[in-house]
């Protein structure tokens, strides 16, 4: 296709599907005509609810039972140790449950709760949240660490706090130390953490099943500044892990600049970093190729979920270990 | 807003107020082997239990350009020179007293929604307690919803707190 026919169909398709042309023109690029239309149409669809037991609180089985009890069906998801589909059909929602008040669980998005599981999380360890509101995945590290060591969230946002605030105290986190400030600066905090969770704020093209505004909100400009700054993030996250150390690098976007991109850059600046293989079965391999520009070849062990694959928001998630003797 | 060493003072005086409440040397239970400090917020000050092994990192190498807000276990707040506990630390106190009321399944749901308790929603409570005390709000599965101060012959327990704030702060 001539880049002339390309923005044409493009056009249509945005039209039709009331994109952002720019968007559609991106997705005809990566994927083709069919894979794309499969995209937009599973991006009109609903994704299912998901839960996360908080062992903290009490354990999986006896929370399971509760929940059934009521009614709620449960389906576990393969590779999360707590994670669950849950339909609350019939019920008020997810957040109201007595359940949930105690802190019984939380409900997480499944990429989500698999950055933690990949980031895998030892007691005893100093681990590092970036960017951690509202608190899902420094209450699921935590309880990974069995209250144990020391989680430090660290998030800038002043009106996120209070949600960052309260899932820590309902889920009975006692190991946390939450941070306000920019995380770029995290190397004045003088701690070389064992492990780091970076989901960067992102343009969060991946959220489009859940965020239909997302279809117009964002402009190319904008996926180009989101890239930048989670280079940034990326980059000081880097250089204060301990030698040894593991770092999980995700976004909510599916965009390859904010993910790939971003990634083959900090390989070539940071050739102590090795991106390594994630043991767990789900979704697909990153792109080595997107818009035909070549990319470092270990890229192939990085993660994605897709919507019109996996039923899911769009994810990306890299697994990256520093060498022992940087 | 930086970590701060609690003043013995006050500590004694959070102490007592646990204590008469819900019972000789509960504090000293939750406490366990832990330190309590201080993080300042606005006017009000939040105390948290910290391990040891924390002391160096958080008094000593405080971060230029961060701001704690929250650090280990949430005892409670002190507001306008008056102590009130976290939600967080209730289930484990629910472990270290007697000071409760058990209510009913429905008593128990509206108590989450911010009602207080009527006196034929109690199920069980202990025979000691007096008017004005603080106790535990317990349903029948023991689990802790919150805490209420016992009022007059009919309404018994007026809600203080209750973990529905967990949904309400959050709007």
């Amino acid at each position: 296709m001539s880049s002339k026919e390309l923005r044409e169909k493009a056009k249509s398709i945005a039209e039709e599907y009331g994109y952002l042309p720019y968007m559609i023109e991106r997705y005809l690029t990566l994927w083709g005509e069919d894979e794309t239309i499969q995209f937009l149409a599973a991006c009109e669809k609903p994704i299912r609810t998901a839960i996360r037991i908080n062992t903290l609180r009490a354990k999986q089985e006896f929370v399971v039972n509760r929940l059934r009890n009521k009614g709620v069906k449960l389906e576990k998801i393969p590779w999360l140790d707590d994670g669950f589909y849950a339909d609350f059909e019939g019920h008020s929602t997810p957040g109201a449950f007595l359940e949930h008040m105690l802190g019984y669980y939380y409900v997480q998005g499944v990429p989500s709760m698999t950055t933690v599981e990949i980031l895998d999380p030892q007691p005893g360890e100093t681990v590092f949240d970036l960017a951690a509101a509202p608190g899902g995945k420094t209450t699921h590290i935590a309880q990974k660490m069995n209250n144990e060591g020391m989680v430090i969230a660290i998030e800038q946002d002043r009106r996120r706090m209070a949600s960052l605030e309260s899932n820590i105290l309902r889920c009975n986190v006692v190991n946390a130390v939450i941070l306000r400030g920019d995380a770029k600066k995290i190397d004045k905090i003088g701690i070389q953490p064992d492990r780091i969770l970076l989901d960067a704020p992102c343009s969060g093209e991946g959220l489009l099943p859940i965020d239909p505004t997302r279809k117009t909100s964002k402009t190319i400009a904008d996926v180009r500044y989101c890239a930048t700054r989670e280079d940034e993030l990326l980059d000081a996250a880097v250089s204060v892990l301990a030698p040894g150390g593991t770092i999980v690098y995700s976004t909510c976007s599916i965009a390859p600049e904010e993910n790939e991109y971003v990634v083959d850059d900090i390989l070539k600046r940071h050739p102590e970093m090795t991106i390594v293989h994630i043991p767990l079965e789900f979704g697909i391999s990153g792109y080595l190729q997107p818009y035909g520009v070549n990319l470092n070849k270990s890229l192939k062990l990085t993660r994605r979920f897709l919507p019109h694959l996996h039923n899911s928001e769009g994810f990306f998630i890299c697994k990256m270990v520093k060498e022992d003797n940087a | 807003m930086k970590p701060e060493l609690l003043d013995p003072i006050e500590w004694e005086s959070i102490t007592q107020v646990i204590d008469i409440e819900f019972g000789k040397e509960v504090t000293k239970k939750l406490l366990g082997n832990k330190t309590p400090i201080v993080i300042m917020k606005e006017s009000q000050r939040n105390i948290y239990l910290i391990p040891l092994s924390w002391m160096n990192m958080l008094l000593d190498e405080s971060p230029e350009d961060f701001e704690y807000h929250l650090i280990g276990k949430q005892l409670g707040v002190v507001s306008k020179e008056r102590f009130r506990l976290s939600l967080q630390i209730l289930q484990e106190l629910a472990g270290l007293t007697n000071r409760r009321l058990v209510v009913s399944k429905k008593a128990a749901e509206a108590f989450t929604y911010g009602r207080s308790i009527l006196k034929e929603s109690v199920i069980r409570f202990d025979e000691n307690l007096k008017r004005r005390q603080r106790v535990l709000v317990m349903n029948e599965d023991s689990e802790c919803l919150g805490i209420a101060a016992l009022s007059g012959d009919k309404l018994v327990g007026k809600n203080l707190v209750d973990i529905g704030w967990f949904i309400r702060r959050l709007g």
